[in-house]
């Protein structure tokens, strides 16, 4: 058997949960940098994908920027951003390249979103006299619930891996752990701040993916049963 | 520009070694995928879905890090990071690979079963060859998102292309870190082009119905 790293140890040992480099201060700058990235694509990405999807223009656009996004290095444009724009506007440039990472699958969520709506039902609403804004708002907006919130996970997903890097440019966030502790050959370090990266990690999406699920529920009740 | 042909030897040998820690995960993820598609009963694929679905969900450089203690594996170096690409790359696939053989024809199987091929024949002759286009676009995707994420394995001492974004950060030279950008770009689109045209190789009835 090999030797398995005593990160239970490192976990309880009280010094480890304290200061700047503590567990508690890494994890709120791993969820701050993390959340406030997400939202600020947010604002952006959903008004473009609700525009798109609801008027029908600019398809192909989105589908171009869904596929060259994933070819592109996250890790790349954190370290490049940060580069151009200087070790001290760090804050900005990790909040710029994480914004890039979130905006095109929280802009491809929102507009799979609208186009999966069938026609037949935006056409009733109009025949109720809604205006497009309420159409927009009361029919196909809470009927894309479920995409827009799929579009969330993987941005989040995403964008919380990226920030597992942020240390390597001078930033904090949990990743530190991993980073000095390789350095320091410190493995008990390494395994245990791993391990909280992926509960994090794996919370949020389950989080969300539950969000997903009761959202699509209640819309299957709605229309009896019926969701595609 | 120019820090890129002055350091050409060094961004060539990075790029081989890039394309080694991808393709071979990409591989070994698509037939595991394939496979998993195939063989696992339909009453169990919401727990493989779920399996997989959190494992994508994994940091890559946790994941490369954790890989050790699971499997007694050295912190630093390639292994873990192709067995992480691997697993990644299966998760992925394995969506496409169910979506793929899922939409076949039902009459199609049935038709091949009175003709009296067995299961693996089937498989071989029939279903694999009418899923592949399905198959190709999945690995198109997946091999994408591979190249990229492989450049994370630098920070575990695996010197592929994401050994330019480290260096160059370090030594505070942006072209460092602009070329590793763009040879990763260019590798993306050379893999995707490569595996479009043998999608088109090994389809050639698709031909004549221009698709």
């Amino acid at each position: 058997m090999f030797d398995v790293p005593d990160f239970f140890g490192w976990l309880t040992e009280a010094a480890n949960w304290e200061g700047r480099y503590g567990i508690p201060n890494l994890l709120s700058e791993h969820l701050r940098i993390t959340l406030v990235s997400i939202l600020l694509a947010a604002l952006l990405a959903l008004p473009i994908g609700i525009a798109i999807g609801h008027f029908q223009k600019g398809a192909s656009l989105v589908v171009l920027l869904g596929s060259a996004s994933r070819a592109i290095p996250t890790m790349g444009l954190l370290f490049a951003l940060v580069m151009l724009l200087g070790i001290e506007m760090r804050d900005a440039a990790a909040t710029i390249a994480l914004m890039t990472i979130a905006f095109p699958p929280l802009l491809t969520g929102a507009y799979a979103g609208f186009s999966a709506i069938e026609r037949h039902i935006i056409d009733s609403a109009t025949a109720q006299g809604l205006t497009r804004w309420q159409l927009i708002r009361l029919v196909e907006l809470p009927l894309s619930y479920p995409a827009i919130i799929g579009g969330f996970r993987v941005a989040w997903i995403q964008v919380v891996s990226t920030v597992v890097l942020a240390p390597l440019v001078g930033l904090g966030g949990l990743g530190f752990g991993i980073i000095q502790g390789l350095a320091l050959r410190n493995f008990d370090q390494v395994v245990a701040s791993a391990l909280l990266i992926v509960l994090v990690t794996v919370i949020g999406d389950q989080l969300l993916g539950f969000a997903q699920k009761s959202q699509a529920l209640r819309l299957g009740n709605l229309s009896g049963g019926k969701i595609k | 520009m120019n820090w890129a042909l002055n350091n050409l030897e060094l961004v060539i040998q990075l790029s081989i070694t890039h394309l080694y820690v991808s393709l071979l995960p990409l591989l070994i993820g698509f037939v595991l995928a394939v496979v998993l598609a195939r063989v696992v009963p339909e009453r169990l694929v919401p727990s493989v879905t779920g399996t997989l679905g959190a494992i994508y969900a994994i940091p890559s450089l946790a994941l490369f890090v954790t890989l050790p203690v699971l499997i007694g594996t050295n912190f630093v170096g390639p292994t873990n990071v192709l067995i992480a690409l691997s697993l990644y790359a299966v998760a992925a696939m394995f969506f496409f690979a169910r979506d793929a053989f899922g939409a076949l024809p039902k009459a199609t199987a049935e038709f091949a079963r009175a003709q009296g091929l067995s299961p693996l024949q089937r498989f071989v002759y029939i279903e694999l060859p009418l899923a592949l286009p399905g198959l190709v676009s999945g690995a198109r995707v997946t091999a994408a998102s591979t190249i990229s994420m492989a450049s994370i394995g630098a920070v575990v001492g695996v010197r592929n292309l994401g050994y330019l974004f480290l260096d160059g950060f370090q030594r505070k030279i942006a072209d460092e870190i602009l070329t590793g950008l763009f040879a990763i770009f260019v590798l993306a689109i050379a893999i995707d082009l490569a595996l479009w045209l043998v999608g088109k190789a090994l389809t050639p009835w698709r031909r004549s119905i221009n698709v």
